[in-house]
């Protein structure tokens, strides 16, 4: 952990919802998570004004909507098919290229973006999160981090099968496999190695 | 859960298909047949004579169609990209760069502006901004006069042509009982008042501003909704935000529905008690949360919390959703909380006088501890009032925000809610009660439009109001274009299939909200 500015990454929590009681409560800061704390009204200005919810950070919703699912298996699909028709592409090639390709942009987007491209009223609190951090307010082990955590593994297990496990590839595969996976791990969470993307 | 002998208000959630499971019902509970309708969407919450309820009550949401949700996604993606790609250009000064920036000088310093946070704002919005704003300049009535405007630098900044639209149908104001007019007895009496008494009154409840006309609004409006006292405001979202916060504090716990509106969340928030969510009028999850919080009391001391207050809504505007309200009382007294029901929009336009939600279900008012509502919506005028026993509002006149702080309500506006609120006790207050813009427009209809993230991702929508002030001819057609439009856009979801009126008897005691 980066040591200062430990107030901007709140520490995370697991989902408990086999133990009774903590309903919203479970990320584990010492403040609740709709925070107790008065707020100004001025500063409150532009709060869910005009909103048909009451969540304070959309984004951490996105990925339990329905059909995103279906919409990122459709999308992976749709970039194997587009990779399988350029015609000096060898099977092997497609299938790394699709698994370099997927881990990249999702390393880009879920690991590297940070903060929301809407306004929220939480005041910046998501600001220096990225999506992976943010999802469902940083509790971990939900059905969509397990879900989004899957995905890269059944790829790199299909690219190696159609490899042929050949070892160039396989470092490839592996070194890809391996950037996109540790940065879901909860102890990764907030992590910024050497200040890289920090602010 | 282990269902109580009798008055039970929770019911077992039903599957998928719309049938409950064997040898579950419970309490005279009837299974609907109509529940069972193999609609595309999930079912939630059919109910039946439950015995809460004096008449069926049927409210059901359809959920979107996979193919949809995922080609909305798919067009987010893309817009998305779309956006990236033009900020990479706005950045290297390939192309003009319109918005906010910082100077020169200032780049090496923390940043002013979030431009990230403003990308939906700068690729999303700026693109479709044409349809909100849009200044009118006549009285928001069953038609509004839409001043025109051009755009040449696709949305970046306007420019008034000077001809007017005249005669757009209006169905984006709350005007539901018609009274925003510039005629009539209302307008008539709201002028008299204002040469006797001017326009502003200059000063706080507490100071000088208290007029007799104050008290007898509330009086009257103490009388219209069958409670002990009220206290009137001058704005709405400010008797909200500022008298939630004069009720609970620090050590009290707030259950708040998920839809509810900002000014209750800014009430919330402000008192400094602890908020709780529960799903969208789903009665389960409320009584979850009322059962583990008396239960486990306060999260580390455990200590039994000081009050607890719910909060809803009479009709939930954005949803569309009435309230459960007999559930939600017998909730209430089932386990002592407080109630705080905000009727900004079904106040006047609910139930067969037209008091309200309370009314619409045919329940005391005294089961309601704190009844707010606006005068916004089918007052025609502007404020909000509180409604309650006598110590509850008397405990309000000397604790609220607003009364200390706030200048009290202007004398033409009271003027304009009394005339109106005597007209809806004089007579039958029934009301009709209940992509894609710019094509309105076109059509000369105006409606309300909301997208993400204002509403989840996939559940953009577009927002109808229909007044008293609409007559048949009007809606007739509105119907015809929103039909077209519907077809033209492809935005027809729903699968059930239209069942003709005549073909049940419909009168006016039944709840249906939806054709099966």
């Amino acid at each position: 952990m980066t040591g200062d500015a430990a107030d901007s990454v709140p520490p995370i929590g697991r989902a408990q919802t086999a133990k009774g009681g903590h309903f919203l409560e479970t990320t584990g800061v010492s403040a609740p998570l709709c925070p107790s704390r008065t707020v100004r009204a001025s500063e409150a200005g532009r709060m869910n004004v005009g909103v048909a919810h009451s969540e304070v950070n959309p984004n951490t919703r996105v990925m339990n909507s329905r059909g995103i699912w279906l919409a990122y298996i459709i999308l992976v699909g749709l970039l194997h098919v587009v990779l399988l028709s350029i015609p000096f592409f060898s099977i092997p090639v497609v299938w790394t290229l699709t698994n370099v390709i997927h881990n990249l942009a999702m390393y880009i987007f879920l690991h590297t973006v940070k903060g929301t491209p809407f306004e929220t009223p939480d005041q910046g609190k998501a600001r220096l999160l990225t999506h992976w951090e943010q999802m469902d307010y940083g509790l971990q082990f939900t059905s969509s981090r397990k879900f989004l955590s899957i995905s890269p593994i059944v790829l790199y297990l299909l690219a190696s099968f159609y490899t042929k496990y050949d070892a160039a590839h396989f470092i490839i595969n592996t070194a890809s496999l391996l950037s996109v996976l540790l940065p879901k791990l909860p102890q990764f969470h907030g992590v910024r190695l050497f200040g890289i993307n920090k602010y | 859960m282990r269902p109580e002998p009798g008055g039970c208000c929770c019911r077992r959630p039903l599957r998928a298909n719309g049938c409950v499971k064997n040898g579950e019902l419970r309490n005279g509970y009837v299974r609907s047949s109509t529940a069972t309708a193999a609609a595309a969407g999930q079912i939630h919450h059919v109910t039946e004579n439950g015995g809460l309820y004096k008449r069926p009550f049927n409210e059901v949401f359809e959920e979107t169609p996979m193919l949809v949700a995922v080609l909305t996604y798919v067009g987010y993606g893309v817009l998305t990209l779309f956006g990236y790609l033009r900020d990479f250009l706005r950045h290297w000064r390939i192309e003009k760069c319109h918005h906010a920036t910082e100077r020169e000088e200032q780049k090496d310093f923390v940043s002013l502006y979030q431009d990230f946070e403003n990308f939906y704002t700068r690729n999303l919005y700026m693109r479709i901004r044409d349809n909100w704003n849009r200044p009118i300049c006549s009285v928001p009535g069953a038609r509004v006069d839409i001043m025109e405007r051009k755009s040449h630098d696709y949305n970046w900044s306007f420019k008034y042509t000077g001809n007017i639209i005249k005669g757009v149908i209006n169905m984006g104001s709350y005007n539901y009982l018609g009274f925003a007019r510039n005629t009539g007895s209302c307008q008539e009496a709201a002028a008299e008042v204002l040469k006797e008494y001017g326009a502003g009154v200059c000063s706080t409840r507490q100071e000088i501003g208290n007029l007799d006309k104050h008290e007898e609004l509330e009086k009257l409006v103490a009388r219209f909704l069958g409670v002990e006292a009220a206290m009137t405001y001058g704005m709405g979202f400010a008797t909200n935000s500022m008298n939630i916060p004069a009720l609970v504090g620090k050590g009290c716990l707030i259950l708040s529905d998920e839809l509810n509106h900002a000014s209750l969340v800014l009430g919330a928030r402000l008192s400094g008690a602890t908020i709780r969510i529960f799903k969208h009028n789903n009665m389960q999850s409320l009584e979850k949360l009322l059962k583990d919080a008396i239960v486990y009391g306060q999260p580390r001391t455990r200590r039994p919390w000081k009050k607890i207050l719910i909060l809803v809504e009479g009709i939930y505007s954005m949803e569309g959703s009435i309230v459960r309200l007999p559930e939600v009382i017998a909730l209430k007294k089932k386990y002592k909380a407080y109630l705080y029901l905000d009727e900004a929009h079904s106040i006047g336009a609910l139930g067969p006088s037209g008091r309200g939600v309370v009314d619409y279900f045919g329940l005391d008012p005294e089961d309601v501890d704190v009844m707010m509502g606006t005068f916004t919506k089918s007052f025609g005028a502007a404020g909000g009032y509180i409604g309650g026993k006598k110590e509850l509002i008397d405990y309000l006149r000397t604790h609220s925000h607003s009364a200390v702080y706030a200048t009290s309500m202007s004398p033409p506006v009271m003027e304009q809610i009394i005339t109106s609120m005597k007209c809806i006790m004089g007579q039958d207050g029934t009301s009709l009660g209940s992509a894609f813009g710019r094509e309105m427009l076109k059509r000369n209809i105006g409606v309300v439009v909301v997208g993400f993230p204002a509403t989840p991702i996939i559940e953009s929508r577009a927002r109808f109001c229909l007044s008293a002030a609409h007559t048949k001819e009007i809606l007739d057609t509105a119907l015809k274009e929103i039909d077209e439009v519907g077809d033209l856009l492809q935005l027809k979801y729903s699968r059930r299939r239209l069942v003709p009126l005549l073909d049940r008897p419909f009168d006016e005691t039944t709840y249906e909200e939806t054709e099966d």
